[in-house]
């Protein structure tokens, strides 16, 4: 495997609009996520918006959300809130 | 009172929401079609490649367009079978390369868009359908997540007579109509990762041998993915190269693993390590591919709604049709909806008529014919695994065969074949691929 991958500078290639005011992501409830462990979030999202804080919660940065859907379903306990950003908000793909 | 009145109103500007709009308002229609993104295709990514012919059947004048929307021509085609220590390339010269052409979708569906306009699409982008209008169990139109104005906060109501729903895989409001039952599975999308690259002037046509005007498309299996049931491809865009891995969700979920990394490692693989020798990435991004197939398939109608596209999972992945599915069901549904604003009836029963022309399509027929294509390639994940390896070593073995006894390098192959998956097991896989088709 090829070492760690840095996402951020991939996501730095992508152009969003981001809606300062509405997170269209959240965790419904955080015991879950203490809870759960395998965490599949941190890995599985292509955009690396789920990451571990030292406490051992989990933290959202909506900001670079791709808007797969893929956590939508991908959380084995349905403990994400999902929706897309506000229109004319998040991800703004120059080529796609 | 909602604040605005049309005959039909579309969720969603990718291929099938534009063709369908385009189609309804050559006749007359007066069509709104929401879109999310701030123009139609910037929040869209797909591979890829639009094929010619479902594209005419709304833009006939097609290919002589200006500007000209895709990026070169599909003049050579076919597979990648990668090893871990290298590659078996199938490609085939087209006879026919007006057939399809690659395309990059903010470009392609911006311009599919500015065509819809001139055509007479109403077109609100920036906007978001958040729910339906109601009255009883009939959609009469859409609620958006926009206030009605500065002075009244409540969110602004559009009444249709009918709402067909182009929202793509992540099928949110088809599950609000009540025409499914609750969000996919995992195992029922690819996630599929990609990035746009440039590479120093020059160097991609004399690295893929492709002049001006002429164009590659190559779908990848094996080590491209790790050996994991997926695929990856590489297609030729006029200054760039699109490059991506696309993996089942739930391989992803179960072994937790990064879709970029192993995108990364792609890249990395000896076979490609010298093509994107001093790529750029320009851009970076993902996008589901639903593959529930028949067996997921929504209700494709109900009062007052009409399903199409990705959010019905009209793809084939084996023969990588989606843009032209979506085409040719935004196209059906445009039909239906003329003929229901003709008898001015918007009910179920009269909408059926969609499905029945669905159901007559080949669409419907290759869906059923993939119908256990997921659950074979799961079961039989050693295709992606040892079968490029056995490929690549038997070849290897065939092409440096020179100063030696035939029959013995024949037999060392055999020897490979036995030894990864014995004869009996090739026989087996090659009878249940038969089966899975007849
Ligand atoms: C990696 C990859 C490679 C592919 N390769 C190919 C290929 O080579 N050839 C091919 O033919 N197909 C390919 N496909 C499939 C193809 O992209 C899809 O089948 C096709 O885009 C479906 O079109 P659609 O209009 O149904 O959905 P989409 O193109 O997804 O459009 C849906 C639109 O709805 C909008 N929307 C969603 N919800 C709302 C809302 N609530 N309010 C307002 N707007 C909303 C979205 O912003 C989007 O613009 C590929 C797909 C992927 C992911
Ligand atoms: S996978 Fe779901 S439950 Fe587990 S840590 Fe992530 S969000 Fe929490
Ligand atoms: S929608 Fe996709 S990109 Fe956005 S957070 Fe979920 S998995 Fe990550």
């Amino acid at each position: 495997m090829v070492g760690s991958v840095n996402i951020d500078e991939k996501i730095s290639s992508v152009k969003f609009f981001v809606d300062e005011e509405y997170p269209h992501l959240r965790i419904k409830d955080e015991k879950v996520c203490l809870k759960c462990n395998e965490k599949p979030c941190l890995n599985f999202c292509p955009a690396g918006v789920y990451r571990l804080t030292e406490e051992g919660s989990i933290l959202i940065s909506y900001q670079a959300c791709l808007e797969c859907g893929s956590c939508r379903i991908g959380c084995p306990f349905e403990n994400i809130i999902w929706s897309y950003p506000r229109g004319g908000f998040g991800v703004n793909y120059k080529f796609g | 009172m909602s604040d605005f009145s049309f005959d039909v109103v579309i969720v969603g500007g990718g291929p099938a929401g534009l063709a369908c709009g385009i189609h309804l308002a050559k006749k007359g229609v007066k069509v709104l079609l929401i879109e999310r993104g701030r123009f139609c295709g910037g929040k869209n990514l797909f591979g890829g490649v639009i094929y010619s012919e479902s594209l005419k059947e709304i833009v006939p004048e097609f290919p002589k367009v200006d500007p000209f929307p895709a990026e070169r021509p599909v003049t050579e085609e076919g597979y990648f079978i990668v090893s871990k220590e290298g590659v078996v390339k199938i490609l085939h010269t087209k006879k026919t390369p007006e057939e399809s052409f690659t395309a990059l979708r903010a470009k392609f569906d911006n311009w599919l868009s500015e065509y819809a306009l001139k055509k007479g699409v109403f077109i609100a982008p920036k906007t978001k359908v958040v729910d339906f209008l109601w009255k009883g169990s009939q959609i009469t139109g859409v609620v958006l997540d926009r206030p009605k104005s500065f002075q009244d906060d409540r969110p602004t109501e559009i009444s249709a007579k009918l709402v067909i729903l182009a929202e793509g895989v992540n099928r949110v409001l088809t599950e609000k109509a009540g025409l499914v039952y609750g969000p996919f599975k995992p195992e029922e999308v690819v996630l599929a990762v990609k990035e746009v690259l440039q590479l120093p002037k020059g160097a991609m046509e004399v690295r893929l041998g492709v002049s001006e005007n002429k164009g590659l498309a190559v779908e990848i299996i094996g080590e491209i993915t790790s050996g994991l049931p997926g695929t990856g491809f590489l297609y030729t865009n006029k200054t760039t190269l699109s490059f991506g891995v696309g993996i089942f969700l739930k391989t992803l979920v179960d072994l937790n693993l990064k879709p970029y990394e192993l995108h990364e490692k792609a890249k990395e693989h000896s076979i490609f390590k010298e093509l994107f020798q001093g790529a750029e990435t320009l851009e970076y991004g993902a996008h589901l591919i639903p593959e529930w197939g028949i067996k997921g398939l929504p209700k494709l109608y109900g009062n007052g709604v009409l399903v199409i596209g990705d959010s019905a999972g009209l793809v084939n992945p084996l023969f990588r049709e989606g843009t032209n599915l979506a085409i040719y069901s935004g196209l059906m549904a445009a039909d239906t909806a003329f003929s229901a604003l003709e008898k001015g009836d918007f009910s179920a029963k009269t909408l059926k008529t969609y499905e029945d022309r669905f159901k007559e399509s080949y669409i419907y027929k290759d869906l059923i014919l993939l119908k256990d294509l997921k659950e074979f390639l799961f079961r039989n994940s050693h295709f992606f695994s040892i079968y490029p390896d056995m490929l690549y070593q038997s070849l290897s073995l065939y092409f440096s065969a020179q100063g030696r006894y035939k029959r013995d390098v024949i037999r060392e192959i055999f020897g490979i074949i036995r030894k990864k998956r014995g004869l009996f097991g090739v026989l087996k896989d090659f009878l249940n691929i038969g089966r899975l088709f007849w």
